[in-house]
């Protein structure tokens, strides 16, 4: 049995530089299938924000069935969803193993999610606003591009930080099918020899990543949010005085 | 001109339906800053909408000068819309835009370029006195301050008509004054129109030239200010113009007059000169009365004694210096 500090395969994987290379996997991952997961989800947002009763331009049946779409893939749990879209990624891509094709599941579970906290963030904007752009002329394609979304800008950055965060959680189920990063490494490596160091050690570089896009994506969230600024310099502002 | 014909806004509710309009028929002529007054849920909200079709109306017809708004089309609404400025209670700025980005704004809409678009947000700050806050974000800037950049961004494409939507509900008296100078500085020095919707009485008094009393979704009565708060013909209007906690007071027996003072009245200390004059003692219950250059306007309740007399002595004399007296209360 193996100790619990320098376990055999501790050190066979910091020879052939494994932890470098896992935890390469897991912001790979993680930020390859957000990228993705945007792309789609960000617009599919939007729809729902403006579709919406009481949104800029209600179409309530589509609204509905793309709410139906997005919940019944937001409530498949992710493991389930990965065995279900074995077929169909290999069907896509070819493959159902490795990281593309862990890619392509991440952004299918991951891509409703994202619409929901892209909603969400819009429905946060002031109505009064977007009755004002209104009066001026601007019809629902420059509301959006103009109000919505600079307006909600903050409340996106911390929507995709949470986003994030969350497929970085996904992605440690990569070792199901084969694909890389911190997750696979701790369970389809280091898990059968009992190797507590190596899970120790990917828990740790797992926990500073998330703190990492954490606090950055905070920080850049706060920083471009011209609200929280203002009352901060008036804050300093008062200080100093 | 602005010429609202048989206009009536109705909302399906759960109840069956809300009449918010019903029949409203109103002209509001080029040059005037109209006031439209009304308690809350009377529909002042829903028929300032209903011009620049925020709101699409039920029934009837919006005429900007002569062209019936409800027919147009998309595009067409566009262009109408960018002739009619509009300002809220809440200002309604972007949050995430400095004062002179959120003044562009209506700029960008129309694709004004670059350079002329600068220029023409420097004028307009100027114009509203921020050009020193044209960095300011909507968050550093106090209310009339901002109020007034909804104001200056309202104007950028040098609209007609100006819609002030419960524009100084959210202000202080003294910024309120400021913006309402201001309103009317630009409607004598650009000649923009303006609809004035409001709750308070004196927002009309200090800016508008004509008014429309809004009761209950259906015009209680209209004119000229000064023709309305001199003589209130309706329920609704009387209530506006006279306090209701004074008209409490007043009931109860005794000869109450409310005396007007329009402008024409002289100058002679009125009230003085009933107790001199004729030996009538009057008891002043209420007064708002001010003196703009050097003329007063406004209205008294006075109380006379229960003596025939004295009363039509009071009244002869009141005829004689020119002011307007009604024995309504």
């Amino acid at each position: 049995m193996n100790g619990l500090l320098a376990s055999k395969l501790f050190g066979q994987l910091i020879e052939t530089n494994a932890f470098p290379l896992a935890v390469w996997e897991t912001v790979y991952l993680t930020f390859a299938s957000a990228a993705i997961a945007y792309l789609i989800g960000l617009p599919l947002g939007v729809l729902l924000a403006v579709t919406d009763r009481g949104g800029l331009k209600p179409v309530l049946w589509l609204n509905k069935i793309v709410g139906i779409v997005v919940n019944i893939f937001r409530s498949i749990p992710f493991i389930i969803l990965m065995v279900a879209l074995i077929p169909v990624s290999r069907a896509i891509l070819g493959t159902s193993i490795g990281n593309g094709a862990m890619i392509f599941m991440l952004v299918v579970a991951a891509a409703p999610y994202v619409a929901r906290m892209v909603e969400s963030s819009l429905k946060e904007v002031d109505a009064g606003v977007v009755e004002a752009a209104k009066s001026m002329g601007a019809g629902t394609f420059k509301i959006i591009w103009k109000v919505y979304l600079p307006e909600a800008k903050p409340s996106l950055l911390v929507g995709a930080v949470i986003s994030t965060v969350t497929i970085l959680g996904y992605s440690a189920m990569a070792g199901t099918i084969a694909a890389g990063g911190l997750g696979s490494l701790a369970v389809t490596q280091a898990r059968p020899s009992n190797a507590q160091d190596v899970i120790w050690l990917c828990v740790l570089l797992i926990v500073i990543i998330v703190q990492i896009i954490q606090e950055l994506g905070m920080y850049l969230a706060t920083r471009t949010d011209k609200r929280i600024r203002a009352k901060g310099r008036k804050k300093k502002a008062e200080a100093g005085k | 001109m602005i010429e609202l014909r048989n206009l009536t806004k109705i909302y399906p509710s759960k109840a069956g339906e809300t009449v918010a309009l019903e029949s409203i028929d109103l002209t509001i002529p080029d040059g005037s800053i109209y006031g439209v007054i009304g308690l809350s849920g009377a529909g002042k909200s829903t028929l300032v909408r209903c011009i620049n079709l925020l709101e699409k109306p039920t029934r009837g017809q919006v005429l900007l000068d002569g062209e019936d708004v409800t027919a147009a089309k998309k595009k067409r609404l566009g262009e109408i819309r960018r002739g009619i400025g509009m300002i809220f209670q809440s200002f309604n700025l972007l949050e995430q835009r400095t004062a002179a980005a959120n003044v562009r704004f209506p700029l960008e809409l129309n694709k004004t370029p670059r350079g002329e678009a600068k220029q023409r947000v420097e004028e307009l700050l100027a114009l509203v006195g921020l050009s020193e806050k044209a960095d300011a974000y909507p968050s550093q800037l106090s209310g009339g301050q901002k109020q007034r950049v909804a104001i200056a961004r309202a104007l950028a494409t040098r609209p007609k008509y100006l819609l002030c939507d419960e524009a100084t509900s959210a202000l202080d008296p003294a910024t309120t004054e400021s913006i309402l100078q201001l309103l009317k500085k630009i409607n004598r020095e650009l000649g923009v129109t303006i609809v004035v919707i409001t709750h308070e009485m004196k927002v009309v008094e200090s800016v508008c030239t004509h008014v429309a009393v809004l009761d209950q979704s259906r015009i209680a009565e209209e004119g000229r200010v000064e023709d309305v708060f001199s003589f209130p013909q309706s329920e609704i209007a009387k209530q506006l113009i006279i306090p209701g906690l004074i008209r409490s007071i007043a009931g109860g027996g005794g000869n109450k007059l409310r005396l007007v003072f329009h402008g024409d009245t002289s100058d002679e200390p009125v009230i003085s000169g009933l107790a001199i004059e004729c030996g009538v003692p009057a008891n002043i219950l209420f007064a708002d009365t001010r003196r703009i250059d050097g003329k007063t306007f406004g209205h008294m309740v006075i109380e006379l004694p229960e003596n025939g007399k004295q009363v039509s002595a009071a009244k002869e004399y009141l005829a004689a210096h020119n002011v307007v007296f009604k024995e309504e209360l």
